[in-house]
């Protein structure tokens, strides 16, 4: 029991661990040129050069508002449109078409208009967060509204409910775990947009760094940036989403518990 | 003559669908007193489930009209409650929040739904789980949590669609019998469909027997009702003339078997 619950904690330890390792021993072999491919410890360096500069910390911040402002109207608008179209199939019929549309565009593509529109700066990112977050949440909360069971909303209708407190109390909860879905999906294409979005449209940020990095041929740069990208995407599932779901659809049993958290 | 609970006429009912129509009942025609326990035994098939979603309010018949107190039914209202044969409870819900949610909805105080939920809990022997989640129930627990549901709302007619029908048989003489002690202690107009005959004479005053589809009711037999103190399996099993009724009514549904 012990055993195989340190086990269980370790295991998402063990992929980086692996990663790392392979890294370090590729570089030991082949010693590849710094500016194509740095050293663990070159990138360590980097690391520390990077947390002791007096930009890092508000790269960070730039990074994490920008985030956090695009993917929230992109949540909110998202499921709000996908609550719509999830309970009127007509709007639903109208809707779908566009956002299959919309959504095969590349928010690349939007960039030289949004620069036109917005101008370079907080907004151009807001908005190609905002285009890559929305889409999918939509498309998970239609769906996820669309399975809640029937018999769920007949059962409180009986109870006197008025269609509003239906949706509150049947709809909502129902549709939870497809729109945390959405979310977690939709916060990975956050984070890609939003570097996209930093390299040409932004004066500061962590795209911004990686971007300088890249100007100087500076491969340490551009990986330490990255990583910084990931540790921050992964700390955001863990202690944001995590929870919520284990509070939620976990509790209620409509997802499985899982053992390694 | 004090007006009928519920009163059938003339109904019946088309379903449109994409292969063309395809009608689910015959023309059907029933009353129910108030305080009355009616059951309605039939094949698969009949049409008995569409009934129910019609005095439900869920479908508009296409045929007939169905008054309750002698108005008519124009949608789903508290005044009817229904138990599912699915699962209706809600598993984000506790027990005490699943049988407490009529009340809420009326907006009941918080004294006062905890009050009828205590009761509930204890006539429908829930004791111990009142802050479980549905998931974490046996499947008699829940349909226990979807019948006192359904009675803390306070309706004032139940509809029960083969509700006892997807629990293990043994559990299903237990819910059977406690549901025949809370409609004593409640004195509840209660509806309630089934395909099985012991079940409907055991819970009925009165049985309705169904044809195969498309459904009219064929029969009708009063079970008259000796004890009011409720019913329990093992005097119904050594009582004569439950075993006549059974075995009539056994022979009508046999008739009809598809």
């Amino acid at each position: 029991m012990t055993v195989n619950r340190i086990v269980w904690r370790l295991l998402p330890a063990a992929p980086p661990a692996v990663l790392l390792l392979a890294w370090s021993i590729y570089w030991a072999i082949e010693q590849p040129p710094p500016s194509v491919m740095p050293s663990v410890v070159g990138v360590i360096a980097t690391f520390g050069e990077l947390a002791l500069g007096d930009r890092l910390g508000a790269d960070i911040l730039a990074s994490l508002g920008r985030l956090l402002g695009g993917a929230a109207c992109g949540i909110v608008t998202g499921t709000i449109a996908g609550f719509v179209a999830g309970l009127h199939r007509p709007i639903a019929a109208f809707l779908t078409p566009l956002v299959v549309f919309f959504n095969a565009i590349s928010g690349i593509v939007w960039l030289p208009l949004v620069i036109g529109w917005f101008g370079v700066g907080s907004a151009l990112a807001i908005f190609l967060i905002w285009n890559s977050v929305f889409f999918i949440v939509f498309q998970n909360t239609v769906l996820g509204v669309q399975l809640v069971p029937e018999v769920l909303e007949y059962g409180v209708r009986t109870l006197g409910a008025s269609r509003w407190e239906s949706i509150r109390s049947v709809t909502l909860p129902g549709a939870l775990p497809y729109i945390l879905t959405g979310i977690r999906s939709g916060l990975g294409f956050g984070w890609r947009a939003l570097i996209a979005a930093e390299l040409v449209g932004a004066t500061t940020g962590l795209g911004q760094l990686i971007f300088s990095g890249a100007e100087y041929h500076r491969a340490d740069i551009i990986v330490a940036g990255c990583l910084i990208i990931g540790a921050i995407a992964m700390a955001m599932d863990r202690w944001l989403l995590l929870p919520i779901e284990r509070r939620t659809v976990q509790r209620w049993g409509l997802i499985a518990p899982d053992r390694s958290r | 003559m004090a007006t009928d609970k519920i009163a059938v006429s003339g109904f019946r009912h088309v379903f449109q669908t994409e292969a063309g129509p395809v009608q689910a009942t015959g023309t059907i025609d029933l009353t129910i007193q108030p305080g009355e326990f009616v059951t309605l035994v039939g094949p698969s098939g009949c049409g008995k489930t569409t009934l129910l979603k019609a005095i439900a309010g869920f479908i508009q018949p296409s045929e007939g009209t169905i008054l309750c107190d002698g108005k008519p039914i124009k949608g789903p209202g508290r005044d009817r409650g229904v138990v599912f044969q699915e699962l209706a409870i809600l598993p984000w819900r506790t027990v005490r929040r699943n049988i407490g949610h009529g009340l809420e909805i009326a907006g009941a105080s918080k004294a006062e739904r905890d009050k009828t939920v205590a009761r509930l809990i204890d006539l429908m022997s829930l004791t111990g789980f009142e802050d479980r989640y549905p998931h974490e129930l046996s499947g008699g627990m829940k349909q226990r949590v979807a019948v006192a549901r359904t009675w803390a709302a306070d309706p004032e007619i139940i509809l029960m669609d083969e509700p006892f029908a997807a629990v293990d048989a043994m559990t299903r003489l237990t819910l059977q019998e406690e549901l025949a002690r809370l409609c004593a202690a409640t004195g509840k107009t209660v509806f309630f469909i089934t395909h099985s005959v012991e079940e409907a004479i055991f819970l009925a005053d009165r049985v309705l027997v169904m044809t195969r589809r498309p459904g009219t009711i064929k029969a009708e037999l009063a079970v008259p009702r000796r004890n009011a103190g409720g019913r329990d399996w093992d005097s119904f099993t050594a009582d004569p003339e439950m075993r006549d009724i059974a075995e009539k009514v056994m022979h009508l549904v046999h008739a009809e078997r598809v």
